[in-house]
């Protein structure tokens, strides 16, 4: 049997368990990265001393190594998908959230229950921008240790649904360039293509490769950034310019309907200027 | 400006506001803003339409400047 250096053993343990390290933590999911119960903290940290000691130490049986984190891999991936199936599971292993602060009442009980001081309280409050503890309705300690707050409906931002405001719905944006290279899929979401966008472009008078990143609205809005920061892009004007010409003819029809003698010009005038303005007050969210 | 070219000139911004819908129309993604520009479209052809005719009569009116 050749004997290998044990520098190049090391070197091959690293490569495997850094593959298979890999491999695992992906199959695990995503979710080990943002939300950690306790559970899952351990297993990743485990999973990481295992492969530490294994890669450090070459006198240490490699089969061992693989056991032990496919263990460590199996029942904590095993636990996750019972939980997904089962409520009761779930509360068992992620743990259900604790009511501090109920219909504007400090719950002083589940504080010692969780092991919060009031100054702990006061502190995670101000986290989530609350200074008065009686400005929030309800507050819950969530399994992962942040605290949910709903203030008070005075309290809470004003949207435009309380202003009665209509908006037209928006959809996300699209990046369709990205350092001066066209993104074809984006455009093709947009049922756009490349020559709508290199007309939009010559509209703005600049070329392709000198956009750093171009991004379509869900109206086919074109903004772009350029890599020279020196050049004025124009902003989209073309919503902007259509309100305006629509409010322009408006005050027209109005003018004609009060110079004109002829009466029944007079109310044609009349009649048109006030469909025009219903048609402003209709368009107008979803031209802003 | 005679009142017969303000109101030629009116009706060729309406005439504008009509595509530029059209347009908007054609390349918005949401069903709800597209219902809205073709709404508001139909409002502008009624007014074109009204304002065509009243064009016409202008001109019969003023026939030295058209």
């Amino acid at each position: 049997m050749i004997t290998v250096p044990e520098w190049i053993n090391v070197i091959l343990r690293s490569l495997t368990l850094i593959v298979l390290l890999f491999f695992l933590v992906k199959l695990l999911g995503t979710k080990q990265l943002s939300q950690l119960n306790i559970f899952e903290t351990i297993s990743g940290i485990v999973l990481g001393g295992i492969a530490a000691i294994h890669t450090m130490d070459p006198n240490t049986n490699f089969s061992y190594a693989l056991i032990a984190l496919v263990i460590w891999f199996l029942v904590p991936f095993g636990a996750e998908k019972i939980a997904l199936k089962s409520k009761a599971f779930r509360d068992f292993t992620e743990g259900k959230g604790t009511v501090f602060i109920q219909d504007g009442k400090i719950m002083e009980d589940n504080l010692k229950k969780e092991g919060y001081s009031t100054d702990d309280l006061l502190e995670k409050l101000r986290d989530n921008n609350v200074f008065l503890a009686s400005d929030v309705e309800f507050a819950i300690l969530e399994p992962s240790g942040s605290l949910s707050v709903l203030p008070k409906r005075e309290n809470r931002p004003l949207t435009p649904k309380d202003l009665g405001i209509k908006l037209a719905p928006s959809k996300e944006p699209q990046t369709v360039i990205m350092d001066g290279k066209v993104l074809v899929e984006p455009l093709a979401n947009l049922s756009l293509n490349q020559q709508w966008l290199e007309s939009e472009l010559d509209k703005m008078n600049v070329s392709i490769e000198n956009v750093f990143l171009a991004q379509a609205d869900n109206d086919g809005q074109l903004s772009v950034d350029l890599f020279d920061d020196m050049i004025a892009v124009p902003a989209p004007t073309e919503k902007p310019l259509l309100l305006a010409t629509m409010k322009k003819c408006q005050a027209d029809l109005e003018l004609f309907s009060l110079s004109t003698e002829n009466m029944q010009s007079k109310e044609m005038y009349d009649k048109n200027s006030k469909k025009l303005q219903n048609a402003i007050d209709r368009i107008t969210p979803y031209l802003s | 400006m005679t009142v017969g070219a303000q109101v030629k000139g009116c009706y060729s911004s309406i005439k504008n506001i009509e595509a530029s819908l059209g347009i908007l129309a054609n390349k918005t993604q949401d069903k709800e803003s597209k219902q809205a520009f073709e709404n508001v479209e139909q409002i502008i052809k009624q007014i074109k339409n009204d304002l065509q005719k009243q064009v016409i009569e202008l001109s019969k009116e003023e026939p030295q400047y058209k």
